[in-house]
């Protein structure tokens, strides 16, 4: 590091020790990203109560309103997501103001009350973890953000240094040494899907890119992020309170207006400032078809429903930065080409844990000399990373399905499974051999996928889940096949080091 | 989208051919230079055929996307054919293209 | 870049490690710093209206920070990576000056 030889060789150091330190982070964040591609298909499944019956949504938007008027009347704001054929539920937020605490509840749209069904956090809790941790939100977001810079530094790097990129860009050498097939596997992963690896880390950095660098808003609006947002075409201007208690109208009634000037139904509805007389009702809609991530809104006078704006056209580059979050959260995406972007997510992942990997095979210890400090240290956060994370994802899978229903903060339950499963296998592959770690760490996730579809059937068994339950199958049966690999690979190794250790003899 | 899969799988499998090592491979004798060259073109044409095919189905905004997307699964499948099949590369990549021929009918009007 | 001809001498170990932590604290925080502030200028420079220039920054802004990281741990000295932020940072500000972001209220 003192003298470098080389560009290239600096480049190599780079991207060899920027991918270890935050590898087994990017690799959650990758799984859990990935798997937010089906957030709404997680949730769906993880409430099995809930049927696709469409209910009314101007009645449901009212009901949502005299729930959160009986909770929180003095709030700073709320939100409503109406119901759909896709999200039966109603989904309301509340807050005291606007650092939060955000309180959240599913209700039903045909009551106006708590939804009844299985208390969960569905596929949200893992959308969130992708860019929270399961930390408080702007610890976690910094954290992610700080992880998708290196990862960025990483990439950029990584095709500095690899010299072949297109003579060996379809080279997978699964016959020479491990180390070979390793960084082949490595490569391949990486340069194949490298459009996305690059667009899916700038993208998600320019998602928070307003929290990570406010200077921009800070000389041209001197720190008006709101007036930046309205000018800008993302949102619209909100008003000053009033200072007077005031009286909305039912909120149906202005979901109702808003579906009679546009003909579409609004997906969400927020107030703000609720007890005020000027409380403003914002009607947001689903995004016109493109790429961009630009909702169209119209703002309503809660008392009068009258009609106060709605939000300006963005320009180029606001345009751009909202495609840059379409192509991230890829909302557009019907079914095929969200199986690629999952199928992109999935790469993204296992060029981290090849990486990973990589990096202790190409420092094990020759013969069966005993391995560094170090290296057991990389081996075993390996092994309770790549390993242990499948099993804790399956762990909250069956947690849902096995926790008795009626169970007490029942969601906390779930995630503490999440959790205690990850750990435990960390644990348990840590204490094994080393050379059976890698196929005993596999093949519990593996038989935990699997078991899902078991469970599925006997607790619920029912015909429209069985999508969900053939993917955890399949799931189950690529953790098995790779620790197949795994197992075969150590026995193919020991004639090799029994080979070395008579020649060192001889 | 599956046109441009498959336009790029044949595409991409035309480039793997045109490289000696994967020659080698799939049919057992070292590639001569005219063969290169119009391995080459033939994969260009694949991989232009297809993005042709993902603007045609999805249009000027998500086309691009679709095909990129299409360029990863395909290579993709180039590289585990030639990992673990080597010698049936050929046959799928050929079989690839009538496949194409007659899906495009129904991928275009759609 | 391979500590392998640094570990012959146990006192350049030390010194290799140094020269480490001091490339990666100028990466992360030196980084950051040119981009804050190419941000903050691009916002007020580029054409098109405040809005469009604010966006164009904030999408521009972790560009020039990997560049800055690369320039980092490229550069053949760590005095020379430093140097490079160091003189870019000055230019940086002194464009700030000029075009008037620290007056009338700074630019917090």
């Amino acid at each position: 590091m003192s003298r470098p030889k080389s560009v290239r060789q600096s480049m190599a150091w780079l991207h060899t020790w920027s991918g270890l330190v935050v590898g087994w982070l990017l690799f959650a964040i990758f799984v859990t990203g990935t798997a937010s591609y089906y957030r709404t298909a997680i949730s769906h499944w993880m409430r099995p109560e809930l049927s696709d019956t469409v209910s009314d949504p101007v009645a449901a938007a009212s009901r949502a309103g005299t729930f959160l008027q009986k909770t929180m009347p003095a709030a700073a704001g709320w939100s409503i997501r109406l119901p759909t054929a896709e999200n039966p539920t109603v989904e309301v937020y509340w807050w005291p103001n606007f650092g939060g605490p955000f309180h959240h509840a599913l209700l039903d749209p045909a009551t106006g009350e708590r939804s009844t069904v299985r208390d969960t956090r569905g596929g949200d809790f893992l959308y969130r973890f992708h860019f929270e941790l399961n930390m408080p939100p702007i610890w976690g977001r910094w954290i992610v953000s700080a992880c998708a810079m290196v990862l960025l530094i990483a990439l950029l790097s990584g095709i500095v240094i690899h010299r072949r990129i297109f003579a060996d860009f379809f080279t997978f050498r699964r016959d020479r040494s491990a180390q070979r097939g390793w960084l082949d596997a490595h490569n391949v992963m990486g340069v194949l899907a490298l459009p996305f690896h690059l667009m899916i880390v700038y993208t998600g950095l320019v998602t928070l890119s307003s929290m990570l660098m406010p200077w921009a808003v800070k000389t041209g609006y001197r720190g008006d992020i709101q007036r930046y947002y309205a000018e800008a075409g993302l949102m619209i201007a909100g008003r000053p309170v009033a200072g007077r208690p005031g009286t909305g109208l039912p909120l149906g009634e202005i979901v109702s207006r808003a579906i009679a000037t546009t003909g579409e139904m609004p997906e969400l509805v927020t107030v703000a400032n609720p007890a005020d007389a000027a409380a403003t009702v914002t009607a947001y809609f689903e995004e016109p078809p493109g790429l961009a991530h630009l909702h169209p809104q119209i703002a309503y006078d809660a008392a009068t429903g009258a009609e106060l704006g709605r939000v300006g056209e963005a320009g180029a580059a606001t345009r751009t930065g909202a495609v840059m979050v379409g192509l991230h959260e890829a909302h557009f995406a019907a079914a095929p080409l969200r199986f690629l972007f999952f199928l992109c997510g999935l790469m993204g992942a296992a060029t981290v844990a090849t990486g990973l990997v990589l990096w202790t095979v190409a420092r094990a210890p020759k013969n069966v000399a005993p391995e560094g400090f170090g290296l057991r240290l990389v081996r075993i956060l390996n092994l309770g990373t790549i390993a242990g994370l499948p099993a804790g994802l399956a762990a909250y899978f069956l947690a849902n399905r096995l926790l008795p229903v009626a169970l007490d903060v029942r969601a906390e339950w779930e995630v503490g499974a999440f959790f205690a499963v990850w750990v435990l296998a960390a644990l348990a592959s840590a204490l094994y051999p080393r050379t059976r770690a890698w196929s005993f760490a596999l093949a519990v996730p593996a038989s935990a996928f699997l078991a899902i579809p078991v469970i599925d059937a006997i607790t619920i068994g029912e015909s429209r889940f069985i999508g969900f339950d053939v993917a955890m199958a399949l799931l189950g049966l690529l953790l098995l096949l790779a620790a197949r690999l795994a197992s075969r690979r150590a026995w193919a190794r020991r004639p090799i080091q029994e080979h070395l250790h008579m020649t060192a003899e001889a | 989208m599956i046109l441009s899969l498959l336009l790029a799988f044949a595409g991409f499998s035309a480039f793997a051919l045109s490289q000696d090592r994967h020659h080698r491979a799939v049919v057992r004798i070292p590639v001569s230079r005219s063969r290169i060259r119009g391995l080459r073109n033939a994969g260009w044409a694949g991989l232009g055929l297809s993005f042709l095919a993902a603007m045609a189905s999805a249009g000027c905004s998500f086309g691009p996307v679709q095909w990129v997307g299409s360029l990863t699964g395909a290579a993709l499948a180039v590289v585990g054919v030639i990992a673990f099949r080597p010698t049936s590369l050929r046959i799928i990549a050929l079989a690839a293209l009538p496949l194409a021929a007659l899906i495009a009918p129904l991928a275009l009007a759609s | 870049m391979s500590a392998d001809g640094v570990k012959a001498r146990p006192g350049s170990v030390r010194a290799y490690r140094l020269a480490v932590t001091a490339r990666v604290l100028l990466a992360g925080v030196g980084g950051y710093l040119i981009a804050a502030l190419a941000s903050a200028l691009l916002a007020l420079m580029l054409p098109g209206g405040r809005a469009e220039a604010v966006s164009a920054a904030l999408i521009a802004s972790f560009a020039i920070m990997a560049a800055a990281v690369i320039w980092v741990f490229a550069a053949g000295t760590v005095g020379r990576a430093a140097l490079g932020l160091g003189l870019a940072a000055a230019l940086l500000i002194a464009a700030l000056w000029l075009v008037g972001a620290f007056q009338a209220g700074g630019v917090a």
